[in-house]
């Protein structure tokens, strides 16, 4: 095999010798029979021209020689080549068409793959990513499924777990950096000193943080650093884009929350941990007696060598319960779940990936058949050149090596534009982030490269081998000599097309079933009722800092003084703030233990409820209802009684007789001391992560009470909330230039995109079904349009013969009417066998809904109708005496 | 001129390759060889066309059926010597063996009294 393989090459290389030699052997004996005729006695001339004669044509000879020699493939495949492209180039519009069907089709499928690939595929860029997992805290027992680790907690687990070589902690939020006169909010990462050597990432300019200063780095309730000035690391990301990727900027000091930073070091572009929107990173020690039942802190590990995730997870659940026992105050029924990181960064996209990979490639297959309904009907006018090459002697194998070259060569101009198409799109898609994991690592790749190649390749194939292999059939002689009495073969002919045809409406059905399936389903998600009025309202997420405003309650007053100012503006209706607000994913948000304070024993009322704190008028701001009592006013003040206020369901769950106003609460607030609040009034539930979450227990503490330094503000208006965001910044810019927002979004944009996913999944879907269903019935009336032309002859006649034009009309229309009903059959049972695929994507809509299943079964056969009435039109005024005439 | 007797192009491929590697079992030969040894083998019967000869050479050389090399004869000029290869030997055995069977049947037919 191998000495085959060599041979071959050295025949490749040797080609020009191998026919010299060839020569020369012929010639040889040429020369050999004349000498043995001359010594027979003829004379020289003579036995010359005997022994010509009987060596007959050498070019048998010569022809066997180059046909088995490996370079003349490599000649004759050129050769195919340039006869394709001649044929291509005498018929522009079809290649053209063809071109850029392919290229639709593997641009597209191109694009999604090189999302999929670096979404869901591709391992994290960090080393030895497998080992790399996260770690979340769970409590069955008060049905908390994920929530964040503590401190108090880590330092023990890296302790007490071997399994794991190390354990790390982040938490982010915003912080104000200020260079020279300009501030924003920047997203910064608190991390633990082993985070950087755990992830294995060095910087790239500059260093990360060494022990010490990772150790002095201490933080007070309020997350501002206390102790020694903070030195940061920037982002890549932020470093390009705010210093124009200033070499220098290493040592130099900026200004964080008003206190001086050091720049230590720059991280590479390709670090996107912990997520990819962190600017800075801020290092953080642990003292000594770190609380263990504030749950804020996100935990990363890598697994030690040889460790298995179950392991690993069962050695820190010992752990956890070990700890339960020696601290049951905070500890108890907490245990812990270990994720791969991967998954845990990916979570559910990869599920809508795939189904909108599985769409794209049917949409491929579409467009292929499309192309190779074409080449079909083009094959026909050219039969009679494949029946003459087959009388001469022609092989089935060559003619078929040859009439592929062209959809070779159009599959491959069709890829290289698709794979500029993909390049177009993916661009596009980094404009438009679709809220999908990883989307700053998609590009395209030569894996994508590869998949580009293979899409094309199998794009000729499915485009071209239909009509290729029905060219390279032998024809009958009638249709050599030229006229074409009946057109035999025909009905072979037929089911290609009709099987093509029938393919393309059955994968347009499926696509199209799949699609009505999101657009319900994001109806549905629309019409959910989120608790609260999105419409013209605008937030404005703030971050005070300490040490200007963390004593004598001057938080209170700054964002007193801002809600009246902006209440104050034209066009606002109402203002408020919440350190918590829906849809909104800045700002501390945690749960703490509460219970009736007349039920303090009990421990089912027991529950763990998110706390926010709100000003007044957040709701009437929000448009939440006030169910019973009262919102926050002038008399929930700091010198008040401690009062709250709580979410419907939680009402309902501690007090199910309805009794919750007037009566005491107990919360739980950890360091902050446990105290009895009075519930003055009830909101309506929230669905505070927007339309796919559900309610939460949620409980309400008036901010004049617990003056937080980070809120949430809130603004209504009665026009478009958007416009009002020039003239928040500038009231915000008076109280106090060195407190910028941190994005202003309306409310409605927010909301929206805690479903973004599914908007773009649908939109995408959607897509690729309209362009399936076009070029579906692209290919019926093509098909028609086909058969009427072919059939001129027997049309006439039959007219001549006294059949009607209805007659015909029906005819044509009812041919293509039952092709588009098989194929609708066909696809819908397709559909109905996937359709477990997609439910996973659904809400609110089962996969048999009859208003999807309605739309693709009775719409498409419909519009099929319609299309076909075109060319049985024509074919009724198909003039008999004409065709008869003319034959 | 094409002699009344059959030529080696009225037979199958299959049959001029067999001929082809009996000769060479004898002995490496040069194309005209080959060509002399038959036609002297067969009394005249057969005449070789080289039409023939040389497409069967080439075509079981690539197929490893001989081997071929180019030498340079007593008198001095370069001829290209055929060779039989183990290979060939085999598919000779099963040539002769095919053929003595596919005689036989058609003599019992044919040679059969009226």
């Amino acid at each position: 095999m191998l000495w085959k393989l060599r041979r071959r090459c050295w025949e490749l290389w040797h080609g020009e010798q191998l026919e010299r030699d060839a020569e020369e052997e012929l010639a040889l004996h040429l020369e050999l029979a004349a000498a043995d005729r001359v010594s027979a006695g003829l004379d020289a001339a003579e036995a010359r021209r005997r022994a010509r004669l009987e060596l007959g044509n050498p070019d048998a000879a010569r022809d066997a020689l180059r046909e088995g020699r490996a370079g003349f493939w490599v000649e004759s495949v050129g050769k195919d080549a340039i006869l394709a492209l001649r044929a291509l180039r005498s018929r522009p519009a079809f290649a053209a068409v063809c071109t850029l069907t392919v290229a639709l089709g593997v641009g597209a499928s191109t694009a999604l793959f090189a999302v999929v690939d670096a979404v869901v595929l591709k391992p994290l860029p960090l080393p030895d990513p497998s080992a790399l997992v996260r770690i979340y805290d769970v409590n069955p027992s008060k049905g908390v499924e994920r929530s964040g680790v503590t401190t108090g907690n880590l330092a023990d687990w890296r302790r007490l777990a071997p399994r794991y070589r190390g354990i790390a902690g982040h938490y982010t939020m915003g912080r104000t950096l200020t260079v020279g006169q300009d501030s924003e909010v920047v997203l910064t990462a608190q991390v633990t000193e082993d985070f950087f050597p755990l992830l294995g990432v060095e910087a790239a300019l500059g260093r990360t943080f060494t022990s010490e200063e990772a150790r002095a780095a201490l933080y007070d309730n309020a997350a501002a650093p206390v102790g020694p000035d903070p030195v940061v690391v920037l982002s890549h990301d932020y470093w390009q884009r705010r210093f124009g990727a200033d070499p220098t900027l290493v040592g130099r000091t900026l200004v964080l929350e008003r206190r001086p930073a050091r720049v230590v070091g720059v991280m590479p572009a390709s670090f996107a941990m912990p997520a990819p929107d962190v600017q800075l990173y801020m290092p953080w020690g642990f003292s000594g007696d770190e609380p263990r039942d504030q749950h804020y802190v996100s935990a990363l590990a890598r697994l030690a060598p040889g460790a298995s995730l179950l392991e690993a997870e069962a050695e820190l659940r010992g752990v956890a319960n070990a700890l339960a026992r020696e601290h049951p105050r905070t500890n108890e029924g907490w245990t812990v779940n270990v994720v791969p990181l991967q998954q845990d960064l990916v979570g559910d996209s990869g599920r809508t990936l795939f189904v909108l990979l599985g769409a794209v490639s049917l949409l491929l297959l579409v467009a292929c058949a499309n192309v190779a309904l074409l080449s079909l009907a083009r094959g026909l006018e050219r039969g009679h050149e494949a029946s003459v090459r087959l009388a001469i002697g022609a092989t089935q194998g060559r003619l078929l090596r040859q009439f592929l070259m062209e959809p070779l060569l159009v599959s491959c101009a069709g890829g290289a534009l698709g794979a500029l198409l993909a390049v177009v799109g993916l661009a596009l898609l980094k404009h438009f982030p679709a809220g999908l994991p990883r989307i700053h690592e998609v590009a395209l790749d030569p894996r994508a490269l590869v998949f580009a190649a293979a899409a094309s390749l199998a794009a000729a194939l499915v485009s071209g081998l239909p009509a290729a292999w029905r060219r390279t059939r032998a024809q009958p002689v009638s249709e050599l000599s030229g006229t074409p009495t009946r057109v035999a073969g025909a009905g072979e002919r037929h089911r290609i097309r009709d099987a093509l045809v029938i393919a393309e409406v059955a994968m347009a059905v499926v696509l199209l079933a799949g699609a009505s399936l999101l657009v319900r389903s994001y109806q549905r998600l629309q019409a959910v009722e989120p608790g609260f009025d999105p419409r013209g309202v605008l937030v404005a997420p703030i971050f005070l800092d300490m040490e200007r405003y963390g004593h004598d309650g001057r938080s209170r007053t700054y964002y007193a003084g801002l809600i009246e100012r902006l209440t104050a503006l034209p066009g606002v209706v109402s203002a408020g703030g919440a350190t918590a607000l829906p849809a909104s994913p800045l700002g501390p948000d945690f749960e703490r233990p509460v219970w009736p304070e007349e039920s303090a024993s009990d421990e089912r009322l027991r529950r763990p409820a998110w706390v926010r704190m709100v000003t007044t008028g957040y709701f009437r701001t929000l448009g939440m209802r006030i169910e019973a009592g009262r919102a926050f006013d002038g008399r929930d003040s700091p010198d008040g009684a401690r009062t709250v206020i709580l979410s419907h369901s939680l009402a309902r769950r501690l007090w199910p007789d309805g009794g919750a106003l007037g009566r005491r609460l107990v919360v739980d607030y950890s360091t902050a001391g446990t105290y009895p609040y009075d519930v003055v009034g009830v909101v309506n539930d929230v669905r505070f992560g927007g339309p796919r979450s559900e309610p939460r227990y949620e409980i309400y503490l008036p901010h004049a009470q617990r003056p937080y330094l980070i809120l949430n503000v809130a603004v209504r208006t009665s026009e478009d909330p958007r416009r009002l965001a020039p003239a928040v910044r500038q009231v915000l810019r008076e109280l106090d230039p060195g407190k910028p927002a941190h994005g202003i979004h309306s409310l409605e944009d927010l909301l929206g995109a805690t479903y973004s996913r599914d908007r773009h999944a649908m939109l995408v879907l959607s897509a690729f079904a309209c362009v399936a269903s076009v070029l579906a019935l692209l290919g019926i009336h093509g098909v028609l349009a086909h058969r009427v032309r072919e059939r001129t002859r027997e049309i006439g006649i039959r007219v001549a013969i006294g059949a009607e034009r209805g007659h015909v009309l029906r005819w044509i229309a009812g041919y293509g009417l039952r092709l588009m009903l098989v194929g609708v059959a066909v696809g819908g049972a397709l559909a109905a066998t996937s359709a477990r695929v997609v439910s996973g994507l659904l809400f609110g809509v089962s996969p048999a809904d009859p208003a999807a299943a309605a739309l693709v079964l009775l719409a498409l056969p419909l519009v099929g109708l319609v299309i076909s009435l075109h060319p049985a039109w024509r074919a009724t005024r198909i003039d008999a005496a004409v065709v008869l005439r003319t034959g | 001129m094409r002699s009344a007797a059959p030529t080696t192009s009225d037979l199958l491929h299959g049959t001029l390759d067999a001929l082809v590697l009996k000769t060479l079992a004898g002995g490496p030969r040069h194309g005209y060889g080959i060509a002399r040894f038959l036609e002297d083998a067969t009394r005249g019967v057969l005449s070789i066309e080289e039409g023939s000869l040389y497409p069967s050479l080439y075509r079981m050389e690539r197929k490893d059926l001989v081997d071929a090399e180019w030498t340079t004869s007593e008198s001095g000029r370069r001829v290209k010597l055929y060779r039989l290869t183990p290979t060939g030997r085999a598919r000779l055995r099963a040539e002769m063996a095919a053929w003595q069977q596919f005689s036989v049947a058609i003599s019992r037919v044919l040679l059969a009294p009226a």
